[in-house]
């Protein structure tokens, strides 16, 4: 089959490798007929993220018809369409019994990796580095679905492919950003960063009763889709514009109820302080560029909520812990809870209550993979998100 | 009890594997003892310890028997190729490293059904001595399953460390969390045989310093082909 492999940083190839196969009693293998780019992916790309190995299969956004299912999988046949979760769960060990279920116990075969990183270790993902697993990714034609019986989620209306898509990832992370944001009726809340999840974050803080939306960022099209939804929208390279200032003209002077950082450890900034996290990321000082955390936690309300969902990594400088001490706020955070959240964000779409597909502004082969990682990393060619038709001959 | 354990786990120490009386070889996996944590012995004069814990969704008494059943170790525990009983409480041991093989004889030195086994070598290429304590979470959680593992870095450790890349006391670890994976799962993660691009270089130096060159035991797929 084809696959976009991971071939080492800022290099990324589509080319012909094994077709996967039945390894585990719980696996399905898909046929996959929709995959995506994520903005995460990029950190791949970038080298941002540890442990990936030369000719990793990349991709954790995907859906397909299963083809071939373990002798344990009892709920999915052959010909079933299905969206799968990024994150593996086993759905029996104490954290999926608890909901938490990007924490599950039993789905990373490389825990010792993450265990000597962060303690503990995180479920499986698809596609993102062998401290995360190792398993191979979803921009391929075919793919191995470990724990078919707890993920995937059976699309049985006919709902195009675009519509479902997204609820492999961007869309239940965007709305576990806002459901962490602990948004209250007629509250103001603040998103960092309007790509693809920030854009979802906006949608949800509505769905969830936000009164006034604030949304940052500096690309045209992406504050162009937040209005869109009805968010106020902040650039911060304009002239003259100041975040902080604006959170405050924005409410009353007492700063967002809550404030989502949607864009994680690869922030950019125009200030000087922009300059010294990519001087101390560049000498290994520091993996991680906290622009957006910093202004986050300075601009949020006393007593307010401070939810991330954009990636982190390592080890962060400067954070203004101290102001989150004197503020007393709360900081709620995490991979996403993937399987909790996919079967009612389905009714919504199903309902009309939001087409997840409005982010969408390329369509491309797998072929074309390659080069449109670099067309969004350099934030050319006004992408907002990527889709990828893997048995498509050439562009749509 | 908790007195002998704590004494006998400090005396272990200081004495050669399998030289001494049964009696004394009893370890202590036990955490707490009379209201105190206990921290796992130190390794001490080429005597290495390793002491780790998982908690289990299960009965202690169904963990108990999956772990007693000694044949079925290979299914779980890497690199084991096959365990074979030899008596009431003895077993053969052969383990399939990358390089080699290791072959050692085991025996049983104590055992509480549902809550306790321990055991020792008793010859072959490897001293080692271990015990593994079921005991009831709080709150109705399911398991606590502690193993404390005691080892000399003779052969094993060369067999296991050096050429495999896998420490040993990590071994013992993953060991365990496969026990768990398979006790709760019924299967254990694994990413060896799907598909991926050339490696290159780089890419297989990384992996094996990932470990990720050592066999993923196979779980419940052995038993069924």
């Amino acid at each position: 089959m084809k696959a976009v492999c991971w071939m080492g940083k800022s290099k990324i190839e589509t080319l012909k490798v094994p077709d996967p196969v039945i390894l585990n009693p719980h696996d399905a293998i898909l046929r996959v007929t929709r995959t995506a780019i994520c903005g995460s992916d990029l950190h791949l790309f970038d080298g941002f993220i540890p442990t990936m190995e030369q000719g990793d299969i990349l991709g954790h956004e995907f859906m397909g018809i299963v083809e071939d299912v373990g002798r344990d999988v009892k709920n999915l046949k052959p010909g079933d369409r299905v969206v799968v979760p990024f994150t593996i769960a086993c759905g029996q060990c104490e954290f999926c019994h608890k909901g938490l279920w990007s924490a599950c116990d039993n789905t990373n075969p490389n825990a010792h990796l993450m265990e000597t990183a962060y303690g503990y270790s995180g479920s499986g993902l698809f596609g993102y580095s062998h401290m995360m697993g190792g398993y191979a990714g979803g921009q391929a034609q075919y793919v191995r679905v470990p724990f078919a019986n707890i993920g995937p989620l059976k699309i049985e209306s006919d709902l195009p492919d675009e519509k479902v898509l997204f609820l492999t990832d961007i869309f239940p992370t965007g709305y576990m950003a806002a459901e962490n944001a602990q948004i209250a009726e007629g509250d103001a809340v603040a998103v960092w960063g309007c790509g693809p999840v920030g854009q979802f974050a906006i949608a949800s803080a509505f769905m969830l009763g936000a009164g006034r939306v604030i949304a940052v960022d500096r690309i045209p099209e992406r504050l162009e889709l937040a209005r869109s939804l009805g968010a106020i929208t902040v650039d911060y390279t304009e002239q003259d514009v100041s975040v902080l200032q604006a959170m405050r003209d924005l409410t009353g002077g007492m700063g967002p109820d809550s404030c989502i950082d949607a864009v994680g450890l690869e922030a950019h900034s125009n200030q000087l302080q922009g300059v010294y996290d990519k001087v101390k990321t560049m000498l290994m000082l520091e993996t991680d560029r906290p622009i957006v955390l910093r202004q986050a936690i300075q601009a949020v309300r006393k007593g307010g909520t401070l939810s991330v969902p954009g990636v982190y990594g390592g080890l962060l400088d400067k954070v203004p812990f101290g102001a989150a001490f004197g503020k007393g706020i709360t900081m709620k955070m995490g991979q996403t809870h993937m399987h909790k959240y996919m079967k009612p964000l389905l009714e919504r779409i199903e309902k009309g209550q939001i087409d997840p597909s409005y982010i969408i502004s390329h369509r491309i082969t797998l072929e074309e993979a390659p080069h449109m990682y670099e067309v969004w990393r350099d934030k050319k060619e006004k992408v907002t998100k990527i889709v990828i038709d893997p048995w498509a001959e050439k562009a749509a | 009890m908790a007195e002998i354990l704590r004494k006998d786990a400090r005396t272990a120490l200081h004495e050669k594997p399998g030289a001494e009386q049964s009696e004394s070889r009893t370890l202590g996996a036990n955490v707490v003892e009379d209201g105190r944590y206990m921290p796992p012995p130190t390794d001490e004069d080429g005597k290495q310890w390793v002491r780790t814990s998982v908690l289990i969704k299960g009965e202690p008494r169904d963990l108990y028997g999956l772990w007693h059943n000694v044949e079925d170790a290979p299914l779980w525990q890497e690199q084991i190729a096959s365990v074979t009983r030899t008596g009431e409480k003895t077993s053969h041991w052969t383990m399939q490293s990358a390089t080699g093989t290791l072959e050692w004889d085991s025996e049983i030195m104590a055992d509480e059904p549902g809550h306790r086994i321990s055991w020792r070598s008793i010859g072959g290429d490897s001293e080692n001595a271990g015990e593994v304590v079921f005991e009831a979470a709080p709150g109705g959680r399911g398991t606590y399953v502690t193993v404390l593992q005691e080892f000399r870095m003779g052969k094993l450790a060369s067999g296991f460390e050096t050429l495999t890349g896998r420490n040993p006391k990590q071994a013992v670890i993953e060991n365990l969390r496969q026990f768990k994976a398979l006790a709760e799962t019924g299967e254990i993660p694994r990413t060896h045989g799907q598909p991926h691009g050339p490696r290159g270089a780089a890419g297989t130096v990384k992996s094996a310093a990932y470990a990720e060159n050592v066999a993923q035991p196979p779980g419940l797929e052995r038993m069924a082909s």
